[in-house]
């Protein structure tokens, strides 16, 4: 099925069929994102290429900066995508992908950048602004649920988290992480599982152990089941 | 000595092997029927745990050497405990499963359909009659019902409630009490509006509906608009009670836990014997008394009752609510609209739990305390005394119940 930018449109109006819907979430998680895509009139891939690389640049550690600049070469990294199969999600397809989705139509991507010296990732990065489903992700250290409209960054080299949104984390060992904005360093227990909520309009940040759902006043209890199928 | 004398004579030894020779010990279901309470564990370890006893006043448990492991994925502390049994309604199975400790495990014994169903409250209606009111999922606008004999796990009747749904800017609500009044059925309610992903408001208005029962349609509404978010869930923590004169007195919560309106006040509502609405005469501001916003309430019998009320001053905000100890416990007097006294108590910390239970005009009070232990308090009703009962110890991070088995 072609993926033309009415469909997903469509898609984010959640006016998709089953069909249409399995076929753009394939295409978007595919290592081929830009196959049958038709873009508007007057963008070119060339340019949405050069935007990405100059986004990307900003961000990525410097030693991966030097390494893309020198090779251009996209890296391979095991990640756990939504459904049941671990996919290899090629970086550099991502990107671009990620990049034009973005442009084009607000869909969510993930984005990962890989350090050579670390085990996982860099920089784990899902801005999943679908309205239906969770976004789930597996590097070595723990597993991420991204809930819907929500924007995730999470720095695997400093433990800083950039959160507009809601996940759950399950640690595999103990973590230190901290939130953006903040100075404070919050132990994350291996095994365990903690909903992170973080309002984008700046309201109060909650961290909770999935085992104190309950404490959660029963309206956030409620959004927190439905969306995560706890 | 003849083959016959011989088998004869090995019978009567294997008999008397099976009788004399192995130490006799209690069956579980005999140690089991003596249990009178059940205690629900938070571990430190994230590990969860009940344990039951047949006493309250003394001694330790260790949750994890005297308690039963449960299955999280399955269960949680959202349950309706009544002789011997525990009723959870598993949302992934889509069935209300009623469940007893056998043989050192928490057995699955019966279970019924429940699907989309959301519980908010429960009702004893007499007998195993079991009123369960709740919301359809996944959008939470709709107020279902679903009754059942809880003895066979058999449905009587389910269906819609008669009440609005939500309209305007509210797209959600909650179901806080629901009491029988003769031939009629209250429930008390109010509406929300989602405003981002951690924040939400309230109505401003506790809403009443009378419905026809068994027919469950509309008689009237009338809206109260003194304050707001009426009672709570019921399977995690009491906020309501009929009195001996068949009075019901149900708190309002707004603060931030429950309505997130905290600029009204936490207060105690009555709807009298016999009426359909909430005594216009009657309010009894918690906030104005206590200076801080309460949530949960347990008859005492009498006109007293004890509340458990939040200290914004120990507190940021929803993200250390229940984490942070800085619950305490008010001895009231609903009758009167009087705070007869702080209970001094430490500062506990869950920023729900069933905690209160009576026997005997002593009240036993789970607290969770960081600098003096998890320990379930005795409250003398008549002397004013109180004194540490059982200790849980071990493992425990959060009493998170305690009820009466049987």
């Amino acid at each position: 099925m072609n993926i033309s930018k009415d469909l997903i449109e469509k898609y984010h109006r959640n006016e998709c069929s089953t069909e249409e819907r399995d076929a753009v979430e394939a295409w978007l998680f595919s290592n081929h994102t830009d196959e049958g895509l038709q873009l508007p009139l007057g963008e070119s891939k060339a340019a949405h290429k050069a935007d990405i690389w100059k986004g990307i640049e900003d961000i990525l550690p410097k030693e991966e900066q030097e390494h893309l600049s020198v090779a251009c070469q996209p890296e391979e990294i095991p990640v756990g995508l939504p459904a049941t199969a671990k996919l290899t999600h090629n970086f550099w397809m991502g990107a671009v992908a990620a990049t034009i989705v973005i442009g084009l139509t607000g869909l969510g991507v993930v984005q990962l950048q890989k350090n050579r010296e670390q085990t996982d990732p860099a920089l784990v990065s899902v801005n999943n602004t679908s309205t239906i489903k969770v976004h789930h992700l597996e590097v070595n250290d723990y597993t991420l649920a991204v809930g819907t409209n929500t924007s995730a960054k999470i720095d695997n080299l400093t433990g800083v988290v950039d959160l507009a949104g809601s996940i759950l984390i399950s640690p595999k060992k103990d973590m230190t992480l901290s939130f953006e904005g903040s100075p404070e360093k919050i132990i994350f227990k291996k095994d365990q599982t903690y909903i992170i909520l973080k309002g984008k309009e700046g309201t109060d940040q909650i961290i909770v152990s999935e085992k104190n759902l309950m404490d959660l006043p029963p309206v956030l209890q409620k959004q927190i089941i439905n969306e995560f199928n706890i | 000595m003849n083959s016959i004398s011989k088998r004869s004579l090995f019978f009567i030894f294997i008999l008397l092997s099976g009788l004399f020779g192995c130490k006799p010990t209690p069956s579980v279901s005999e140690n089991e029927d003596q249990n009178k309470y059940s205690i629900y564990i938070l571990g430190k370890d994230g590990k969860e745990y009940l344990l039951e006893s047949n006493q309250l006043d003394s001694g330790l448990l260790l949750p994890e050497k005297d308690g039963v492991p449960l299955n999280t994925r399955e269960m949680d502390r959202s349950m309706i405990v009544k002789n011997g049994y525990y009723y959870h309604l598993n949302r992934k199975k889509a069935a209300l499963i009623k469940y007893a400790i056998k043989a050192d495990q928490l057995q699955e014994v019966q279970s019924m359909p429940l699907a989309q169903f959301s519980i908010e409250n429960y009702h004893w209606l007499g007998g195993d009659t079991l009123l369960l009111t709740g919301l359809g999922r996944p959008d939470f606008k709709q107020v279902k019902y679903s009754m059942l004999n809880a003895g066979s796990m058999k449905p009587i009747s389910e269906g819609n409630m008669e009440i609005p749904v939500p309209s305007g800017r509210f797209d959600n609500m909650s179901v806080g009490f629901v009491k029988k009044q003769g031939s009629k059925l209250l429930v008390g309610y109010t509406y929300h509006q989602q405003l981002g992903i951690s924040n939400y408001t309230t109505s401003d208005t506790t809403y009443i509906t009378a419905l026809n029962y068994p027919q469950m349609t509309a008689v009237k509404t009338v809206k109260d608009t003194r304050s707001t978010y009426p009672g709570g869930v019921n399977t995690v923590q009491l906020s309501a009670f009929n009195d001996a004169q068949g009075d019901f007195y149900f708190m309002a919560c707004p603060g931030i836990a429950l309505g997130n309106r905290p600029e009204l006040p936490t207060a105690v509502m009555r709807i009298n014997n016999g009426a359909t609405v909430a005594d216009p005469h009657y309010f009894f501001n918690l906030s104005s008394a206590i200076g801080n916003h309460a949530y949960g309430m347990w008859n005492l019998g009498d006109g007293k009752a004890i509340v458990r009320a939040e200290r914004k001053d120990l507190f940021k905000g929803l993200g250390d609510h229940y984490s942070t100890p800085h619950f305490e416990f008010y001895l009231i007097d609903v009758k009167n609209n009087k705070v007869l006294k702080k209970l001094a108590l430490p500062l506990d910390k869950g920023t729900r739990r069933e905690c209160v239970l009576l026997k005997d005009n002593i009240a036993y009070i789970s607290v969770n305390s960081s600098s003096e232990g998890n320990y379930i308090w005795k409250y003398d009703l008549k002397s004013g005394a109180l004194t540490k009962g059982i200790q849980l110890a071990g493992n425990t991070d959060f009493i998170l119940r305690i009820d009466k088995l049987r």
